[in-house]
């Protein structure tokens, strides 16, 4: 009896260890055992997982911002001109494009290029009829606020808005299809950003970036998952972002661990998380992490 | 009586404006409020009933939030709503990084600003104090 409770006890106490994260031990990122998405799982997506993928992948606005923290100045170079709304014959380009575009529109909004986002505008506008989904695009405010360089919230409000609705319009109506390429779309295009800002200006907050998309590759794929054999243009899309993916395999991604800090401060709360995440990759893995999204984004934009 | 007439119509055509930009007023007066440098990123529209036992947040979502980023999450409440909205986050470990609920004093914060050191996903758990009934937004926004 007494042989048993010791065993018991250092069963627990095993276990208890074993579960606990240690202060000084640097837990690290993986991407899931398998490495892979069984189409069957990805299909078993619920409703509210598929939002909370589409809530966790970057927004454009968000690199844009740090683009802006590093004093990176706009440059119209990194935007996708050669898109050509009414040269988008397959509903899978008009989807694409538009999360393209959508990435571009974020961009422009942040650096307050307000007037020269009337094209891209105009091309969301015949993407997102082209899609039967333009009754949630406002064009016409989010025009006149670009136009009168209105309020920069009330801009970055409709046209992220615009987007969620249709996002979530999409996936409510059986066309998730369109849904997961409008985000891959917004995603590639950021990251083409952030990659092609990077050759330039290789500043460490945003190489960290970039190392980090490791975090949510995983889910976009999964996001994607379902579709890959659907046809030849999916296909081909789900074996470049696997591509994209195995670029990142070597990447680590490694946490220490911290207790935050908080402070009261004008009758809010004001949290400093001392929790943090550090990204160890190479110069050569960045190089082929921008070749590969150059190669990639090119592509779909190129082929319009 | 010609100041009274274009402070009048002044008045009007802003409320048309506004209006027309954000139709729901109150995630419109939630972003608008949330501070002039703060830009906008996503919002949370949470609409719960009572909760027959009061204790783990009902309004679960995810989103991710990147290192060297430093996020607003303001809270409102609709005027028929009975509890106040109030907001926990969770890191991957299912560990409580921010609260706008202080459990020791009671207080409940409009607004907290989370300096982010880790990226990562996290889970977003809204709730009305006391489990009661209520109608809010949570708006996420990114500020200097």
């Amino acid at each position: 009896m007494k042989g048993k409770s010791i065993l018991l006890l250092l069963i627990i106490l095993v276990a208890c260890f074993s579960c606990r994260n240690s202060p000084n031990k640097p837990s690290e990122f993986v991407f899931p055992e398998t490495d892979s998405v069984p189409a069957g799982e990805a299909e078993k997506l619920s409703a509210e997982a598929i939002a909370d993928i589409s809530n966790n992948i970057t927004s454009p606005v968000e690199i844009a911002n740090l683009l802006k923290i590093m004093n990176v100045p706009f440059s119209p170079d990194y935007l996708a001109a050669s898109i050509d709304a009414n040269k988008q014959p397959t509903a899978f380009d008009k989807a694409l494009t538009l999360g393209i575009l959508g990435a571009d529109l974020g961009y422009l909004n942040m650096y307050e290029k307000t007037g020269s986002s009337i094209d891209i505008l105009s091309s969301i506008r015949k993407l997102a009829e082209g899609l039967s989904v333009g009754q949630f695009f406002d064009f016409e405010t989010i025009k006149r606020l670009s136009l009168n360089k209105s309020k920069l919230d009330s801009l970055l409000f409709l046209s992220i808005d615009s987007y969620t609705q249709i996002d979530k319009y999409l996936r409510d109506n059986d066309r998730g299809q369109l849904s997961a390429l409008m985000i891959i779309g917004v995603w590639i295009e950021a990251q083409y950003l952030a990659t092609q800002v990077v050759k330039k200006y290789p500043d460490p907050m945003l190489r960290d970036r970039i190392g980090e998309q490791k975090i949510i590759l995983n889910d976009l794929i999964m996001l994607a998952s379902p579709y890959c054999n659907r046809d030849s243009e999916f296909n081909s899309l789900c074996r470049d972002m696997r591509e994209i993916k195995d670029k990142y395999r070597d990447i680590r991604i490694t946490y220490t661990l911290g207790e935050p800090i908080s402070v009261e401060k004008n009758g809010g709360l004001v949290i400093e998380q001392t929790e943090t995440s550090k990204v160890e990759m190479t110069g050569e893995q960045l190089a082929e992490i921008i070749g590969i999204t150059a190669s990639v984004r090119d592509k779909l934009v190129l082929n319009n | 009586m010609k100041k009274y007439l274009a402070a009048l119509i002044l008045f009007l055509v802003a409320g048309f404006i506004v209006k027309g930009q954000i139709t729901d007023p109150l995630v419109s007066n939630c972003v608008l409020n949330a501070g002039p440098d703060a830009k906008y990123l996503k919002d949370f529209r949470v609409q719960l009933g009572k909760a027959v036992i009061a204790g783990e947040p009902r309004y679960k979502a995810q989103m991710s939030l990147w290192k060297n980023t430093k996020y607003r999450f303001s809270m409102c409440n609709s005027e028929d709503s009975n509890g106040k909205l109030i907001l926990s986050i969770k890191d991957n470990t299912n560990n409580i990084v921010l609260s706008s609920f202080d459990q020791k004093t009671g207080k409940i914060y409009p607004y907290v600003d989370f300096k982010c050191n880790k990226s990562g996903i996290y889970q977003l758990n809204f709730d009305f104090t006391g489990g009661q009934q209520g109608s809010g937004v949570g708006v996420v926004s990114m500020v200097k």
